[in-house]
């Protein structure tokens, strides 16, 4: 996997980059680079921790190619360094990689080979695993993959993300953890809720994206680690968050009322009207003239 | 009292929608196409979109403006991909180049995915065998 690389996404966090001890732990033994921005203050630290296995990149020049979705000037977001990646990843020759957040304390399996879903049983060969996202992903047009979070789980085995998987479906969402390549580039947009704009947007114009639900990393407690995204997520909320989302894609997305005990507003997505089906080549009809080709709209 | 106006498609029949988004225990992530053809005005519903644009050509902005508005109103039609890919499968070859071309269904060719997945599957069951035996 020479062409291979990990990047882990941070700020201002230099002492606290979990993933980076994590990854090591958990059998990965290729190259890992910190992403940074030339704006973060604790550079140097981060230079003196990791030495050669730091890149930086100019937040300017990156917002000058997205769509930021606001006129707000507070730049404390990661949708700057989720699109400076692909650039990154040229520079140093790696056409394809993961993008990780700089939190992951674990990464673990979903589901035991009977289908049942486990919260305690561990990855231990990460080289492995990659290795099989990576056939997978080069073997299919996907755009992006990605491994489950642990909050995707939230209700176990009766969770949507469990239940979508033991139905034998597939969850077109990428969050957190992402499988990219140079040439199957892609944006993030909006200051917040980055992922979702991205895998609804790209989505709905045929980019295909999939969760990995038998994988899972687990991160952190959200709002517990200070520095890094903290501050805006706190200011915010998820009721400003969500409805970046709907700004991007006011067809198929609307806010919804959820929760039990805590009730908060966020975002619902109505799948069927937000990504084309996938279906058999069997039901693909030939002219005299005509090859197969793929969608010319993928762009 | 004002009162927000709903989309009929999210309202009554979303959670309907998503079950029946995939054909049940299969180990392919395919949409499998409806036997019967349906009319091609159930693909979309852009009935807010043409309110809004009513309401564009009423007023008194510009005509660039107008132009605009009338653009972005098309955001807001509602396609619905499910009874597009069924009607893919019932359209001729031209129908579904141009279908395909504009990402309305996305084929998948040679098997990709549906191998892809399979293999996927497999090699996840014995690498998470490996190390539980490990």
């Amino acid at each position: 996997m020479d062409n291979f690389c990990v990047f882990i996404l941070t700020h201002a966090r230099p002492d606290r980059v979990f993933t980076y001890k994590t990854l090591r732990e958990k059998g990965y033994t290729g190259k890992i680079y910190l992403v940074l921005d030339d704006e973060d203050k604790t550079h140097s630290e981060y230079i003196k921790t990791y030495i050669n296995e730091v890149l930086t990149f100019s937040k300017n020049e990156v917002a000058k190619t997205f769509d930021i979705g606001d006129n707000f000037t507070d730049k404390r977001a990661v949708v700057y360094a989720r699109n400076a990646v692909f650039e990154l990843a040229k520079g140093i020759g790696c056409k394809y990689f993961m993008v990780l957040d700089d939190d992951y304390t674990d990464f673990r399996w979903s589901f035991t080979n009977e289908r049942k879903y486990v919260t305690n049983k561990y990855v231990n060969n990460l080289d492995k695993v990659f290795a099989i996202m990576l056939k997978f992903y080069k073997a299919t047009p996907f755009t992006s993959i990605c491994m489950a979070q642990g909050g995707d789980f939230i209700g176990g085995a009766g969770s949507g993300l469990s239940k979508t998987y033991l139905d034998g479906q597939i969850s077109r969402k990428v969050m957190n953890s992402f499988l990219c390549s140079t040439d199957r580039p892609f944006q993030f947009v909006g200051r917040i809720n980055e992922d979702v704009n991205a895998y609804c947007s790209f989505g709905f114009r045929g980019h295909l994206f999939m969760t990995v639900a038998q994988l899972r990393l687990e991160q952190k407690q959200t709002q517990s680690n200070a520095g890094g995204l903290t501050d805006i997520y706190l200011n915010y909320g998820t009721y400003v968050k969500s409805f970046y989302t709907i700004l991007y894609n006011p067809s198929s997305v609307k806010i919804r009322q959820m929760g039990q005990s805590n009730k908060r507003l966020h975002h619902s997505i109505n799948w069927d009207t937000t990504v084309p089906k996938i279906i058999s080549e069997k039901f693909k009809k030939y002219g005299a003239t005509q090859a197969p080709m793929q969608s010319e709209a993928i762009t | 009292m004002f009162k927000q106006p709903t989309l009929d498609i999210f309202d009554s029949n979303e959670e309907a929608l998503i079950e029946s988004a995939y054909t049940k225990k299969v180990s392919v992530p395919v949409y499998v196409p409806q036997y019967q053809k349906p009319s091609v005005y159930e693909l979309f519903d852009h009935m807010k979109s043409m309110q809004m644009i009513k309401r564009i050509n009423e007023s008194s902005v510009s005509a660039e403006d107008k132009k605009f508005l009338i653009y972005a109103a098309q955001r807001h039609i509602i396609f619905n991909f499910s009874k597009i890919a069924d009607y893919y499968a019932h359209s001729n070859a031209e129908m579904q180049d141009l279908m395909e071309k504009s990402a309305l269904v996305i084929v998948d060719f040679d098997k990709a995915i549906e191998n892809g997945f399979a293999t996927l599957n497999n090699e996840l069951s014995n690498a998470y065998l490996d190390e539980q035996n490990g």
